[in-house]
């Protein structure tokens, strides 16, 4: 009996869907349109914060040194990291290996820095630290202690950018949020107003489902069905849609990426993020469909 | 079965479509309800089904005061009654079947007794050989047919017709009043809307007479 009643609820939502494709298919599409761009800012999110991850796990502190700073110098600052209990390697680069090592990670610009009379980058020393919960005040602790030292030019220090990064995810899951949440409030008015027109188009249908004894139930459950549906497909196909994006970027943009490719690894959305937006589909469908049948299905 | 107690409808601030109306209509009988456009029938019908509340008096259908019953509840009332209209109102886009069996779709009625439930109704009216077809494809008498198949399919306990003939043409009209008579005979209380005078003549039955919102009784003959 309940299959019974499924099917043919199910039946009549579909029909409808089909009877009225023309605005369902706009209706669709402004769904789709919303849940395709919380999907790309969820996404840009994701990478960001996966790359603010693995930089923490790889915690890094370069020193610069300044152009003139003999041999010698630079040996004892580089046995003055080695000797910190904070540091697990460390590697001192020449210019030289600096220049061939940019070269390396962005070949497009690879004709510039040799078209440059001079080699634009210092020497420094790498430091990689041990990565086992260190407090961030003991590393500026160690960083100002080695600054003290004279042909220090300037120091960079990875976990400063892993949080930029990091903030940088949480901003375009705001952005993604708050954009998208405009075009879903858009969804749900637009849903809202196709089940009325639907529910005005089948006046005399519901008229006679009242008369020969329908519940209320009987009635609305196939326009609850029919939003629910209409979000769930458009939440679907900006899945479908967020995947080929996610695909298909990367081959446009071809190699001109370089490193930033990795910075912008272009990794799906996480499983919770795959059926939270299909559950916002099919949230904001029914919402939808249950304002208008509030408002205009008086049984 | 039906007792209908100082029933008043006024419409507008002055405008009463039911005066005073006072009726008993016993379990399985046939009635006729008649009086020129205007005076009220259709209102009394609607009262009947509770698709308009009076302004004053009681309904007791079956028993029940059907004006306590909750709104969410009426279809426990409409779901012992028969409606067929004027005007059909058959679904045009779907099947004669389908059509029919709404009315026992909605009491959730296994798959294999409502094709049985239907089949028998559309024989009753003579069109179990339509059943695939759409109500388009068929003559006015014929959807007016299919209109009694869904409102009888049930076994309601009241059929209610408001004008069934008011489309058709005498000889369809003599076949469909007919088969109102037929139904009856199993038992159902039948209450009858219509200015058709001759009809009335010929089918013969209790007679109630409404002019100006007032309820009189009148012979059939």
């Amino acid at each position: 009996m309940i299959l019974q009643r499924t099917k043919y609820f199910l039946r009549e939502a579909l029909d409808s869907l089909w009877h009225f494709k023309t605005r369902h298919f706009f209706s669709l599409t402004i769904i789709c349109l919303s849940f395709v761009i919380i999907g790309v800012f969820l996404a840009m999110s994701n990478n960001l914060r996966f790359k603010a991850r693995e930089l923490t796990k790889n915690l890094t502190v370069v020193f610069y040194l300044g152009k003139d700073v003999p041999a010698s110098r630079r040996d004892l600052i580089e046995d003055e990291i080695r000797r910190s209990p904070l540091v697990s390697s460390v590697r001192a680069l020449s210019p030289e290996e600096a220049s061939a090592k940019f070269i390396e990670d962005f070949p497009e610009l690879k004709d510039i820095v040799l078209n440059l009379n001079a080699n634009p980058f210092p020497a420094s020393i790498e430091a990689s630290l041990n990565n086992t919960g260190i407090l961030t005040e003991k590393i500026f602790q160690f960083i100002a202690e080695v600054k003290k030292n004279p042909g220090i030019e300037d120091v960079e220090f990875n976990r400063d950018w892993a949080e930029k990064i990091g903030s940088l995810g949480r901003l375009a899951e705001a952005i993604g949020f708050f954009l998208g949440g405009i075009l879903v409030l858009a969804s749900f008015f637009i849903i809202s107003n196709v089940i009325k027109l639907n529910v005005l188009a089948r006046q005399s249908e519901i008229e006679i489902l009242r008369l020969v004894g329908a519940t209320n139930a009987f009635i609305r459950i196939p326009f609850l069905l029919e939003g629910a549906m209409l979000g769930i497909a458009g939440s679907v196909l900006s899945l479908f849609i967020v995947f080929l994006l996610i695909k298909l970027f990367p081959l446009y943009l071809g190699t001109s990426l370089g490193a930033l490719r990795e910075i912008v690894g272009f990794r799906y959305l996480t499983l919770v993020q795959i059926f939270g937006i299909l559950f916002g589909g099919g949230s904001v469908g029914l919402m939808g469909s249950l304002s208008s049948l509030a408002r205009f299905l008086r049984i | 079965m039906i007792e209908l107690y100082h029933v008043w409808k006024r419409y507008q601030k002055t405008h009463w479509a039911l005066s005073d109306v006072n009726l008993s209509v016993k379990k399985g009988e046939f009635c006729f309800i008649t009086g020129p456009s205007g005076s009220g029938k259709t209102t009394l019908l609607k009262i009947l089904y509770r698709e308009v509340i009076p302004t004053e008096g009681q309904i007791i259908i079956g028993g029940k005061n059907i004006q306590r019953i909750p709104d969410h509840k009426i279809y426990t009332i409409r779901r012992q009654m028969g409606i067929v209209f004027q005007d059909f109102r058959l679904l045009f886009h779907k099947r004669v079947l389908d059509n029919v069996s709404i009315a026992l779709r909605v009491l959730k009625t296994p798959a294999r007794d409502m094709k049985r439930k239907t089949f028998i109704a559309l024989r009753l009216v003579n069109l179990h050989h339509k059943i695939w077809d759409y109500p388009s494809q068929l003559s006015y008498g014929e959807q007016q047919r299919v209109a009694i198949a869904r409102a009888v399919v049930n076994n309601p306990r009241i059929l209610l017709a408001d004008e069934p003939t008011g489309n058709l043409d005498p000889e369809l009209a003599h076949e469909i009043f007919g088969l109102f008579r037929e139904i009856n005979k199993e038992g159902t209380t039948v209450i009858i809307c219509t200015h058709d005078k001759e009809l009335i003549r010929r089918f013969g039955g209790r007679v109630l007479f409404l002019h100006e919102g007032k309820l009189s009784e009148k012979d059939s003959s």
